[in-house]
């Protein structure tokens, strides 16, 4: 990270409360982003009565956003730094950031597919408004489960920098 | 510093919130608002076991404190949840808005208390 940029990257404050309120939040912006396309769902199967409903389609998107979650939040963050130690074999790096790399990929087309449905099933067609947010539901879950991931990554960062501290 | 005055406004507090959730499911004799009782019963589990699991002291591998950070999200998960469940029953007329505002102040209540009964009644065994 130090070394490639003329700019130094902010110092993130480190603190153990700040770590943990992180992800707390994230957690709490993880189920926000589930709640809003299930109550979407909810909506549309006992109140709607129109003859638009929430399907199969309007689910991927979102399943897409959780699998790139997952993905991201799994590998082992020590390992992309770690160019070429001697203990990590060759290419562990690599792999890692080919990884994270599909991750990202996922998540961003989980939104991207989340606007796609929107656009395609919702705002084409001219659905009015309570068929619209179906649309808008799924769009903000996914963007919801992206924010939660970027919270969960920044705050545990923090934590690398407070064992750091400790560890000097 | 916790005696026994602490243990009964907490039973106090309890016994309310639980008198709020039963109530928001018996006036309208639909029994939905009762799953917030069951979510923030499940909200400090998670804290609890990975709390368990790991070894918040050892800076040398990270693999411990990943399990805490995983019931961490997952209890800010439940919390959320259990605010959620209702608001989304409430939004597809499944229950009314009064159902809907006593059992989110009940679960919170219940909640708390366990919250508070966990903070102060917690035994230090690390020193």
């Amino acid at each position: 990270m130090s070394g490639l940029w003329r700019f130094p990257f902010p110092k993130l404050p480190s603190s153990a409360a700040l770590r943990t309120a992180g992800i707390y939040t994230s957690g709490a912006l993880f189920s926000l982003g589930f709640f809003l396309p299930l109550d979407a769902s909810i909506y549309s199967k006992h109140r709607s009565g129109g003859n638009v409903h929430v399907t199969i389609v309007d689910w991927l998107p979102l399943v897409c956003s959780m699998l790139g979650m997952l993905v991201i939040n799994s590998i082992e963050r020590s390992r992309l730094l770690a160019d070429n130690f001697s203990y990590s074999g060759g290419g562990v790096a690599w792999k890692a950031k080919l990884v994270l790399f599909m991750g990202f990929a996922l998540m961003a087309g989980g939104l991207a597919g989340a606007a796609t449905v929107l656009i395609m099933k919702y705002v084409v067609p001219g659905y009015p408004w309570p068929t619209l947010g179906f649309g808008i539901a799924g769009v903000v879950g996914s963007a919801c489960i992206m924010l939660s991931s970027v919270v969960l990554w920044v705050s545990q960062n923090i934590e690398e920098d407070y064992s750091y501290n400790l560890s000097l | 510093m916790a005696g026994l005055k602490t243990i009964i406004a907490l039973s106090f507090v309890l016994a309310i919130g639980f008198l709020l959730v039963i109530l928001s499911s018996a006036l309208y004799s639909n029994y939905y608002p009762l799953l917030v009782v069951a979510t923030y019963i499940l909200a400090p589990l998670p804290n609890a076991i990975c709390a368990r699991c790991s070894n918040p002291d050892d800076f040398i591998d990270g693999a411990g404190n990943g399990v805490l950070d995983f019931g961490r999200f997952l209890t800010g998960f439940f919390v959320v949840m259990g605010i959620a469940l209702p608001a989304v029953l409430w939004h597809s007329q499944i229950i009314v808005m009064p159902a809907m505002v006593m059992s989110i102040i009940g679960g919170l209540l219940i909640y708390g208390t366990i919250i508070s009964f966990l903070m102060f009644f917690q035994e230090d065994t690390n020193f």
